[in-house]
């Protein structure tokens, strides 16, 4: 009975929560889709729809610049330092939608919560030792080690409210609490230019315009947004073709986002910082042999790949690879260097790898979440099969993944992930991959140990000029081809399909792109048409 | 049994079913000799002819990597049959013990068999089934015995209350004044006169396992792919709808006409032995 | 205390053992998963320390029998854990998904019952004519698939070709209803929108049909069944060589004593469709329970599976009390018959 009672409290919290008392106007409303679950809490956004979330009910001290890589000042009006200290002078100007002015105090409160929770993307912030605040509009960032990506990674630093969610503390351990998270799990403590009308994880999120932002917002932005989750791309694309949705989601298949195309719709597309890889587990025979992977990346059919995903005859999700770093990015070889299919190569290293194609069974395996990524097992399957190489294909939900690739033992000789530079910086795509000491992550199922390699990412990492890291990061390319932990299978971009009620430039127009990821579904820079 | 037969042919709806059946079965045991693209039942890609509307060859037409849907169809039959099998060959019997020991001793088993029993019943069947695939590895094997888990019970019901039943019955006292062993009683005096009944549940019930195991796939969480299973084949082709229409319609289809076809098959069992359910 | 009262405290009672040996079950069955869940939950980029804090908060490191332990006394104050894929107590995740699955159910079982009984009443009636036939034949077909078959069907036809009804969702987005029992259709009227609660109802069709159907059959199987039986008894013919109109006599003599078979029936069908619910939220974008079940099983997130398991449970156990107490008003014979059970 007591349950019943809690249950019945929860229920009419929730419809308090839940409250939405103004009928808003149509004209005005975008709506989009993406997977569930929409978690709002920014200190553990971490996939997509974490990042239009985030990305828009809080703002960072610095945005990517469009067109061009490099950062402008956003929240900070300004920033000096390198090496190991940087301090930002912060606008006077910003207050949250909570009314509450923003202080350098919000800035160290959100670097400690984001540390201190140590979920989502937080790992971004391992080498900052901490934060402090100078005076009220000054903020000094102090690091362990030199990082040469440090600014581009606080676009993965949202600013948080620290007085509405000091006054909102939830129960917990010590004096914070639990830092606010079930408060922010379900309500917004931003500056951005979107605040939080509600939330609902599995179904939307409904988000308006803040009439005080900082910053102006074109009369044509939409008014209201409202971001769904979990549609299936059927309902998707019929919902796109009746007028009744906006924007689909990237995780459409490319047959549908191709049938809407043909019925009308425009194809938005965001990409350059993430890549298509098939993992091989390089610490397990066959593949602990570099002649069997380079096998393996030679027998790929490349081109047969880029098809698989062709949307129309000139938009695609992805481009053929020219090696471990996407083309557009610092380090990437030029777009004529693709990475091609060449069936002799791939019979003579097979030859002189120390296994014999007899005596092994490469297990593949594809994530159940991403249906796409099954087609490219069958591919590969057949792409080996031509060599003499047999496999068998197994599917693993992405959690089970996860907890596979811990151990070099259990982790599958073949995995397929899709990895983003979170910051658009090269570092954040490679360290994380292939270096010694972050081997067994859901992005480093090569568990790749290797001397050169790590010398390589500590250069780039730390190199002090754009030139020197762009030196270090060329020569890491060339030596991930040359020992093939993986197959770099193509560019990936992402794909949209949206109706013509609105205008995203920074989705349609490369001189208007931002270099990260999520960056694009900045509301307030798009323009509904009716 | 030459009435049965003429029972089951006279009238024209188990006729039907004794065709749909006699069909699938048909394809089920000469899959490799009827489907036109017999390798297609596994990793196969052929992207040259990916996503077709039914044509000829591909009479149901090709699925997103080019395999024929039709050949396809017939080995997920197979695979299908097979599970049904399997799990009433397990459920069946554990079931019928737990309900005869249940009804038979009464007192003490009879409380605590038919609770546990209820326990089970009072998950929604889809749901236990679910919670154990949910927690186990996806594979045949494990889809058997989460079906199994959830189908037991219905058996130690049946049982249990047909024992209530026929223990008080002349001829169950007759053995026991002769000193007839429980277990004789049991399954030998009680347990055949329960079998028209548990032959009748029984092909229902296939065609309920099909359904039920094809619910499973359905939401991810049955037989994985490559092997042809119907469930996931709708679950997969239902995000290219309404274009690529034949991706999902004709699997569920194939689920329609089987467990139509036992379910006129049982009816017609069911008329035959009385209506005792 | 009546014979009444005492058979429903019993039922009761072991209701609530069930219940204990269900939640025993299905705790159990959520602790053999591989992996470790704090880790799974936290994400493959979580720091070492983020997880073995959350591991020792989800008192993963105790033997099994200590967590239920624990888990019983949470349990006693309505605390179910927290939902690792919301990040949100389970108990508020239920509260908020539930009523949506619920209104669902609600409006399939009524569908079962308003078709389903005057399609069976219907088919008795004209036994062996050709409405007999047709019907039966319609009801077969209805069992003889599963919901999301019918639900990926009705869609097809309905809701892509011809674009009677809307494809997903509950309401329009232009309507914008305060929440206070979360049954939309309810919430409407309270609201005094009749548009909304006119697009709120059009909205529930579809999927509680596709729900509904293989209910519908059952039922108008079973009544049917339960009608020639008793049109065969003895005092049919009799009320018949009285001249007693045909229609009075299907609608009362006949009817009634077939009445509580079929209610049970329905009672259980109603309440098999808390899983069969499963399936069609997943195809219509039904933001209930049942598709809140579904994420939480695949990712593994222990305490709303056993949170979500056990409310099922106890939603269905409840429904047939309600069933069981019907039947016994209605039939006094059953009445007296249950104290032996």
């Amino acid at each position: 009975m007591r349950t019943l009672l809690k249950l019945l409290s929860a229920a009419s919290l929730v419809a308090a929560l839940g409250a939405i008392p103004q009928i808003v106007q149509a004209g005005g409303v975008l709506r989009l889709d993406e997977v569930a679950v929409g978690e709002l809490d920014p200190a553990k956004a971490s996939d997509y729809a974490d990042s239009i979330l985030m990305f828009n009910v809080y703002d960072t001290l610095v945005i990517p610049q469009q067109g061009a890589p490099g950062h402008d000042p956003h929240l900070a009006a300004s920033w000096e330092g390198e090496g190991t200290s940087f301090t930002f002078t912060l606008r006077d100007d910003v207050t949250f939608q909570s009314g509450n002015p923003l202080t350098a105090d919000d800035v160290v409160f959100s670097l400690d919560r984001m540390q201190t929770i140590g979920q989502g993307l937080s790992y971004l912030f391992v080498s900052v030792e901490g934060a402090e605040a100078v005076d009220a509009n000054t903020v000094r960032f102090t690091l362990s080690q030199p990082y040469a990506p440090f600014v581009s990674s606080l676009v993965r630093l949202p600013i948080v409210d620290k007085q509405l969610v000091m006054a909102n503390l939830g129960e917990g351990e010590g004096e914070m609490g639990d830092w606010g998270q079930a408060f922010l799990s379900g309500n917004g403590a931003g500056t951005g230019a979107y605040r939080v009308v509600s939330h609902n994880p599995q179904e939307e999120t409904v988000m308006e315009k803040n009439a005080g932002y900082f910053l102006p917002i074109a009369e044509s932005a939409p008014d209201t947004v409202r971001l769904r989750y979990g549609l299936e791309a059927a309902t998707v694309r019929t919902l796109i073709a009746q007028g009744e949705h906006d924007i689909s989601s990237q995780w459409v298949p490319p047959e549908v986002l191709g049938a809407l195309s043909g019925g009308g719709a425009q194809l938005l597309t965001e990409g350059g910082v993430t890549g298509f890889y098939m993992k091989l587990n390089t610490t397990k025979p066959p593949l602990d042999d570099v002649h069997c992977r380079l096998a393996l990346a030679k027998a790929f059919d490349y081109e047969g790949g880029v098809k698989i995903i062709a949307v129309t005859d000139e938009v695609s999700q992805g481009t053929l690879s020219t090696g471990a770093i996407p083309a557009a990015m610092l380090g990437a070889n030029p777009r004529e260097k693709a990475q091609t299919r060449d069936l002799d190569a791939a019979r003579q290293h097979l030859a002189d790898c120390k296994y014999s194609p007899e005596d092994f069974v490469l297990e593949v395996t594809w994530i159940g979440e991403v249906p796409l990524e099954e087609r490219f097992a069958l591919l590969m399957q057949a792409n080996f099969a031509e060599i003499g190489i047999t496999s068998e294909i197994r599917k693993i939900p992405w959690a089970l993944f996860a907890e596979q690739v811990s151990n070099a033992e259990t982790t599958p000789n073949v995995s397929q992930v899709y990895v983003t530079a979170v910051t658009g910086d090269t570092d954040t795509l490679l360290y994380g991959m292939y270096h010694s000491s972050a081997a067994g992550t859901w992005q480093s199922p090569e568990h790749l140990n290797d001397a050169e390699v790590d010398r390589l990412l500590d250069a780039g990492r730390t190199g002090a000029t754009p030139e020197a890291r762009q030196e270090a990061y060329s020569a890491l390319n060339d030596r991930l081809i040359a020992i093939s932990p993986t197959i770099y299978a193509h560019d990936s971009q992402s794909v949209f399909a949206a109706s013509n009620r609105v205008r995203v430039p920074a989705l349609s127009d490369p001189a208007m792109a931002f270099g990260l990821d999520g960056f694009g579904f900045t509301f307030r820079l798009m323009e509904m048409t009716e | 049994m030459r009435r049965a037969v003429a029972i089951l042919t006279s009238n024209p709806l188990s006729m039907l079913g004794l065709i749909l059946i006699g069909i699938i079965l048909f394809c089920a045991v000469f899959a490799d000799f009827i489907a036109p693209f017999p390798e297609h039942r596994g990793a196969v890609v052929d992207f040259a002819n990916f996503n077709q509307p039914p044509n000829w060859p591909h009479l149901m037409g090709t699925d997103l990597v080019g395999r024929d849907l039709f050949s396809r169809v017939i080995y997920a039959y197979r695979i299908s049959l097979i599970l049904g099998a399997v799990v009433l060959a397990i459920a069946v019997p554990i079931g019928v013990t737990v309900g005869l020991i249940a009804g038979y001793f009464g007192r003490y088993a009879d409380y605590v068999l038919m609770r546990v029993t209820d326990v089970f019943l009072s998950i929604p069947p889809l749901v236990l089934a679910m919670s154990i695939m949910g927690v186990l590895e996806p594979t045949l094997i494990n889809g058997m015995i989460a079906v199994t888990a959830m189908w037991w019970p219905w058996y130690a019901r049946l049982v249990y209350n047909m024992t209530r039943a026929e223990k008080e019955e002349g001829y169950v006292l007759a053995a026991e004044v002769i000193g007839a062993s429980p277990l004789h009683v049991m399954f030998r005096e009680i347990l055949p006169n329960c079998f028209p009944s548990i032959i009748t549940k029984m092909t229902l019930d296939l065609g309920f396992i099909i359904l039920i195991a094809s619910s499973l796939s359905f939401l991810g969480l049955g037989v994985q792919p490559p092997t042809p299973d119907l469930g996931s084949m709708v679950a997969d082709g239902a995000k290219y709808l309404p274009d690529s229409w034949w991706l999902t319609i004709f699997p569920s289809l194939a689920i329609l006409v089987a467990v139509f076809g036992f379910n006129l098959i049982g009816d017609a069992m069911r008329e035959l032995f009385g209506a005792d359910q | 205390m009546t014979p009444t009262i005492l058979v429903f405290a019993r039922r009761v009672g072991t209701s609530c053992i069930v219940l204990l040996g269900v939640s025993m079950l299905i705790f159990a069955v959520a602790r053999v998963i591989p992996g470790d869940p704090a880790r799974i939950a936290l994400g493959p980029s979580a720091t070492h320390e983020a997880v073995d804090k959350l591991r020792a908060e989800l008192r993963l490191d105790e033997p099994i029998t200590v967590q239920y332990g624990h888990f019983l006394s949470d349990l006693a104050q309505g605390d179910l854990g927290i939902s690792l894929y919301t990040n949100r107590p389970v108990v508020v995740d239920i509260a908020q998904f539930l009523p949506a699955t619920l209104e669902l159910i609600f409006v399939a079982g009524a569908m079962m019952i308003l078709i389903g009984l005057p399609l069976g009443i219907a088919s008795a009636r004209y036994r062996g004519s050709w409405v007999d036939n047709s019907i039966r034949l319609v009801a077969l077909l209805g069992v003889s698939a599963p919901s999301f078959v019918w639900a990926v069907i009705l869609m097809l036809l309905f809701a892509y070709f011809l674009p009677l009804f809307p494809i997903a969702g509950r309401i329009s987005d232009t309507y914008a209803i305060e929440q206070v029992t979360g049954f939309l259709t309810i919430d409407t009227l309270i609201a005094g929108n009749l548009g909304a609660f006119g697009n709120a109802a059009w909205h529930i069709i579809l999927p509680a049909f596709a729900l509904a159907l293989s209910g519908i059959g059952q039922t108008a199987r079973l009544t049917r069944a339960n009608m020639v039986e008793t049109y065969d008894k003895p005092f049919i013919e009799m009320a018949r060589s009285y001249g007693v109109p045909d229609r009075r006599i299907a609608g009362r003599y006949a009817f009634k004593p077939s009445l509580i078979p079929s209610l049970t029936i329905i009672g259980l069908d109603f309440a098999a469709m808390l899983g069969n619910a499963f399936l069609v939220e997943a195809v219509f974008a039904w933001p209930g329970l049942s598709r809140y079940g579904v994420s939480v099983i695949l990712r593994k997130d222990l305490d709303a599976i056993v949170g979500t398991v056990l409310i099922i449970s106890a939603t269905f156990l409840i429904m047939n009390l309600i069933v069981d107490v019907l039947v016994t008003f209605i039939n006094p014979r059953i009445r007296y018959s249950r104290g032996r059970t």
